[in-house]
This record gives C-alpha cells, structure tokens and sequence, in this order.
C-alpha cells in the first residue's frame, strides 16, 4: 500500500479533527435545544391541561353532565385533543376516533391513584405527549397534545446542524490543504534545489532568510551543498594538479626523446626500436596529459564567438591528411557560427581522430541546423559500428571502445570521447551516437545556440 | 644559423631542450636564471629567446619586461601555467608567444621558425602610409607618431603593417594569427593582446581608439 503524502495526511486529519468537533458540538446543541423545546412544550402542555380539567370538572359538575357537549366545550384547536375516562370508558369528542389504547397503563394507574402525570407515547406514528389530571377517585382527564411540530424543528435543527458540520469539516480540510501549502512550500524548494544540483550546478542555495522557522533546514542543506561543492572542487583541483605537476618532467622527455628519434639511424636496430617505443609513448602521455587538464577546464562556461565551423572542419582534415571534400555544409545552413571556437575545434579533431583509430576513418562531416538555433555536427565513419549497449558509455572517461581493446598499437588516451560529451555539455547540447544507414557510425553533437 | 636563449630554472629542462634545438640545427645558450639569461643576451644577442615564467628571483614577466626595454628579440613563452591570467600577463609584458608544457620539440621549431620568417624585412616593400599623425614605414621598419619614432616590436610591427596594407578593412583575429603569427590555428589572446600593447603605443586615448578599431565578433581595423 501506497503511504498517503504529507499534505492529504494533514489535510485528512484537519477535515477529521474539524468534522469530529463540529459534529459533537452540533450534538450537543442538537441534545440542549431539544430538551429545551421539549421541557418547555410539556410545562405548557401541563399548564394548559390544568386549566382544562379545571374547565370539565366545572362542567360536569352538573346532574346530567353532556360529556361530548363538555369535551367540544373546550378551546382545544387542532393540536390537542382531550380525553375522559369514567370508570373504565374512554369518552372523546364524537368526531374523534381514539385509538385502541391511548393512555399507557401505567400513566392511568399513577392517575387513577391521584396523581397529575406525564409521557410521551407514539400514537398512530405521531410523537404525541399525554398529559393526565386526576378529577375524581373514578374520572381522569387526559389531554394528547401532538408534538410533531416540535418534531419538524427538531428536523429542520439537526439538518442544519449536520450541514453546519459538513461544511466545517470541508472548512477544515481547506484549511489544512492551505497551511501544509505553505508549511510544504520549503520542501519544495529543497527538492528543487537538489534537482538544480543533481543536474550539476554546485552554485545553488537556499535562501536562509525567507523563514526564521527554517533557518536550520536550509543552513544545514547550504552547508551540505557546500561541502559537496568543495569536494567536487578538491577532486576537479587534485587532477589539474597531477597534471600540472606532470608537465614540467614531460618537458624534459619530450625533448630528450626527440633528440633520440633524430638519431635513429646511428643507432642499431634495437635501440632504435626503444627509442621509437619511448618517443611514441611520450607523445601519448603527453596527449593524455593535455585530455586531463582540458577535462579539469570544462566546468567553464562556453566562450561563444563567431566562428567558421566549416573552415575549422576543413581544417581538421586537413591537418590529419584527409581530403577537404569530406566536409557537407547542409544547403541553407550558414558558416557562421556562435560557438567557443576553442571547444569546437575539440570536437571536431576528437571525432575526426575516433573516426580515424576505430572507424576505418571518417566518410563524412556534415555540419548542419536542426532548428531552433541548433547547430549540428556530425562524423560518419564505415567502421563497425557501435553496439547498442555500448553507445552511453562511450562517453565516459577512459572508455575505449570494443574494437579497441581487440587492436593492438592504440594510441587513443580514452578521453577523446568524454572532452566530446563536456564540450556539448558547455553548450548546452549532448553527444551521441547511432547507426550510420549503410553500416558504420554516425556520431552527432548538437550545439544549441549556435545558429542564429 | 639561428642563435636561441633558453631561460629555465629546470636544469634538466633545460639540458634536454638544448640537446633537442642543436639536434634540430639551431645554436642553443642556456641560462638559469633571469638575470643571467638578460646579460647574455646583451652580450650575445640571440635570435630568438625561450624563457619560464618560474624563475628565481626575477621572475619570467619581469625577465621579459627588461628584456623588452631595448630588444625586439621574438620572445617565447613557455610555461606549465596555463591560465588566462599567466598567458595575458605574459604577452602584457612583451612576450610574443606564449608555449604551454610540455611542448613537442616539432611545435617548438615551427613556431621559432614562423617568428622569424615574419621577423625578416618583407619581400615586397611599400612605401610609408599615414593615417592621421600615424606614418607607417615598412622599408624603414619604422612608426612615427606626430614625427617622433615610435619603439614598437617586431611583432607589433609586422601586425601594424598588416593592418595598414588592409587599410580601413576588417581582418578577424584567426586571418591575424595565420598572416602575422604563422599559425593555421591558435590562441586568439595573442591577437587582443599584442593589439591592446599596440594602442599604448600609437593612440592619444587607448581606451577610446581612434586608428586602430575594434569591431565586436568580427576582429580589427585600421583605420585614417
């Protein structure tokens, strides 16, 4: 089972909570304005039944009293009826049908022994209350007043009261959706905040001002961010370090190991060989030196410029032997782009380079826009392609592709492809890879921005 | 053959970059410290000169700023720092390239050997052009301002006479680096700043330049 979020949670137990004292507090004015009603119909009821006893008592006082005729004699009108009991008969006005048994034996007992007496019955359905007044030892009179209009307010009462009650625990639930809004709100903006950082910006805080009650929370996260931030720093620092560091003795080696390729032919076979094997690992150290601290300087934004992109494409193939044709400038597509010139030229000599050790070299460099100002380049190669499962993992660092490790002589660093992915990155855009229709792949880096 | 000064406080930098220049045909001094290396070359002028920006004591800029106070020597930077700040510092102080290490002796050769084919007097000599009280010659290898000969180095000059045979056109920065520098590709810095030493030298107001003008995004101009 799923747990209920924060907010209905809240909000549930605000609707709850409003609902459970709105309806004991419509209970117990529904209880207090019965028994008020009540009491006081009943002390009228009583009253008034008095005062008509009083009346029959006067008027059978005669030697041949006229029950009806004393009965109709009273001022009843429609909700009381009056009832006399001589000996054991019931006598009502004609018109009227007494029920079977109108007056409960107990009621007539407590009468007959001289006691005035009162109870609510239900006659015919009707909630009716009988008010009973001993005259004589052997006549009693009754009176049956009808409380059905105390029972329609009482009706009308308690719907009222049970909409007041809905609508306080609707109240309720608003209430509760409207401060956990509020009392949520800096969550939400913790969880943004940690997306923007996910998404890779270390800059990003809380505003430790916005609420003295979530100073804490917001501190603690800004410090947690801060941390993070310093050490992604230390680490970015620790590798242009080594790098740095690393330099200043592949100086030395690289001279030296010139000076020994220039002699190759005093040497004998060899020691020519070994100096070919350090010359040619020194100029890869050397690369991948040059990869590391390039990678550790892609955390600066793109220098956008004018640039001729197809002029620097042409001129990447030029300076790797490769003929100036292989480069497409899509029709409609213009040559200036906006774009870190620096960062560009990356891409191009890493794709081209890519193309050259793995792809049996490049069939093609297409530049072109894909709408929205975004500019794309584009290397294709008849290589063997990229297999699926690979194509995210290329662009990690030190990644060097299948075919790769089955090739002996490589002399890629493993950072070509990263510097690729970062440069895109800089400009907002991303790398990929796919299938080059016709075998082969097509590896795509899409410039956001650059067309304008 | 071409004469070079290595400065460089490494001693095995330095060794093996001697041993790589002779074997690449040049004559190649050493120095290991900055005032060492300023005596020899005012003793034994060298054509072209290699200097770190870590020396002890004086320091690489400073090196290169004293040098500069009567040598128009090409200069060349090279350094394992690589910030904008170290390369702009560098050129401010009069560098004429700036190298980054570890440097492939091949690089190292070619841009020597680019300073100092633009270093030579131009195969086809112009006479003087004037723009305003700015009197360009190149057969002199001279700059006059209101009359008075303006010290300029021989990479300011080459990129003065450049811009003055484009006259009141627009060359970018990269046309800049190929037809002054030598470089089919390069550091634009290299541009902005020896265009910015340039405007000390020849404009009345620097900040507000009136001859040599910058058009945003598409590169410099020299103009009346």
């Amino acid at each position: 089972m799923t747990r209920l979020g924060l907010r209905a949670r809240v909000t549930a137990a605000f609707a709850v909570g409003a609902l459970l004292l709105a309806a004991s507090m419509a209970l117990f004015s529904y209880d207090l304005t019965r028994r008020s009603l009540l009491e006081e119909r009943e002390r009228t009821a009583v009253r008034v039944a008095y005062f008509d006893a009083a009346v029959v008592r006067s008027g059978l006082d005669t030697d041949e009293p006229d029950v009806v005729e004393v009965l109709r004699s009273l001022d009843t009108g429609s909700s009381r009826r009056p009832l006399l009991q001589i000996n054991e008969s019931f006598h009502a006005r004609a018109a009227e049908v007494v029920g079977d048994d109108p007056v409960p034996e107990a009621l007539r007992r407590m009468v007959r022994r001289g006691e005035p007496a009162v109870q609510r019955v239900r006659l015919n359905g009707q909630p009716t209350l009988v008010v009973g007044v001993p005259i004589s030892a052997t006549i009693s009179y009754y009176e049956l007043t009808s409380l059905r209009e105390v029972e329609d307010t009482f009706q009308v009462v308690a719907l009222t009261l049970t909409a007041v009650a809905i609508m306080v625990a609707g109240s309720g639930a608003a209430l509760g959706w409207y401060a956990t809004r509020h009392s949520v709100r800096p969550l939400t903006a913790v969880a943004d905040a940690a997306e923007r950082i996910a998404a890779g910006d270390v800059t990003t805080r809380l505003d430790p001002t916005t609420d003295p009650d979530l100073t804490r929370l917001s501190s603690s996260f800004n410090h947690m961010v801060d941390q993070l931030a310093r050490r992604i720093e230390r680490d970015r620092r620790f590798a242009a370090d080594v790098s740095h560091e690393l330099r200043s003795p592949l100086q030395t080696l690289a001279a030296a190991a010139s000076v020994l390729n220039r002699r190759r032919e005093h040497q004998d076979e060899r020691t020519a060989t070994a100096a070919g094997l350090v010359a040619d690992e020194v100029a890869r150290f050397q690369r991948l030196v040059d990869d590391l601290i390039e990678l550790a300087r892609t955390e600066q934004p793109a220098q956008r410029q004018r640039v001729d992109v197809a002029a620097l494409a042409r001129e990447a193939c030029r300076a790797r032997d490769l003929p100036e044709s292989l480069v497409r400038l899509a029709p409609g597509t213009p040559t200036g782009w906006q774009v870190d010139r620096r960062r560009v030229e990356q891409i191009l000599r890493n794709l081209l380079d890519n193309a050259v050790r793995y792809g049996g070299g490049p069939v093609a460099v297409r530049l072109s826009g894909a709408g929205s100002g975004v500019g794309v380049v584009q290397v294709d190669d008849a290589g063997p392609g990229v297999p699926a499962a690979d194509r995210e993992v290329i662009f990690d660092r030190f990644v060097r592709g299948r075919a790769a490790h089955a090739r002996a002589g490589t002399d890629g660093t493993g950072l070509g492809l990263a510097l690729v992915a970062e440069h895109a990155a800089a400009h907002g855009g991303r790398a990929r890879v796919d299938d080059r229709p016709g075998g082969g792949a097509s590896f795509h880096v899409e410039l956001p921005g650059s067309l304008s | 053959m071409t004469a070079v000064l290595v400065i460089e406080d490494d001693d095995r930098i330095r060794l093996a970059l001697l041993l790589a220049l002779e074997e690449e045909g040049y004559t190649a001094q050493g120095a290991a410290t900055a005032e060492e290396g300023l005596r020899q070359q005012r003793e034994h002028p060298a054509d072209n000169v290699l200097v770190d920006l870590m020396l002890p004591g004086l320091d690489g800029y400073e090196c290169i700023r004293r040098m500069r106070r009567d040598d128009d020597v090409p200069i060349v930077v090279v350094s394992a720092r690589d910030d904008t700040h170290d390369i702009v510092a560098a050129l401010e102080a009069g560098a004429d390239d700036y190298l980054v290490k570890p440097v492939a002796v091949k690089e190292l050769t070619a841009r020597l050997r680019a300073l100092r084919r633009r270093g030579r007097a131009r195969t086809t000599p112009v006479t003087a052009q004037v723009f305003g009280d700015l009197e360009i010659s190149e057969e002199a290898g001279e700059v006059r301002k209101a009359g008075r000969p303006v010290p300029v180095t021989r990479t300011e000059f080459r990129l003065l006479c450049e811009l003055a045979d484009h006259a009141g056109r627009v060359l970018s920065r990269q046309q800049l680096l190929s037809r002054v520098w030598g470089y089919e590709t390069g550091d634009e810095r290299l541009v902005d700043v020896h265009v910015g030493r340039l405007r000390q030298k020849i404009e009345d107001d620097p900040a507000n330049p009136r001859h040599l003008v910058t058009l945003r995004g598409l590169g410099y101009k020299l103009q009346r």
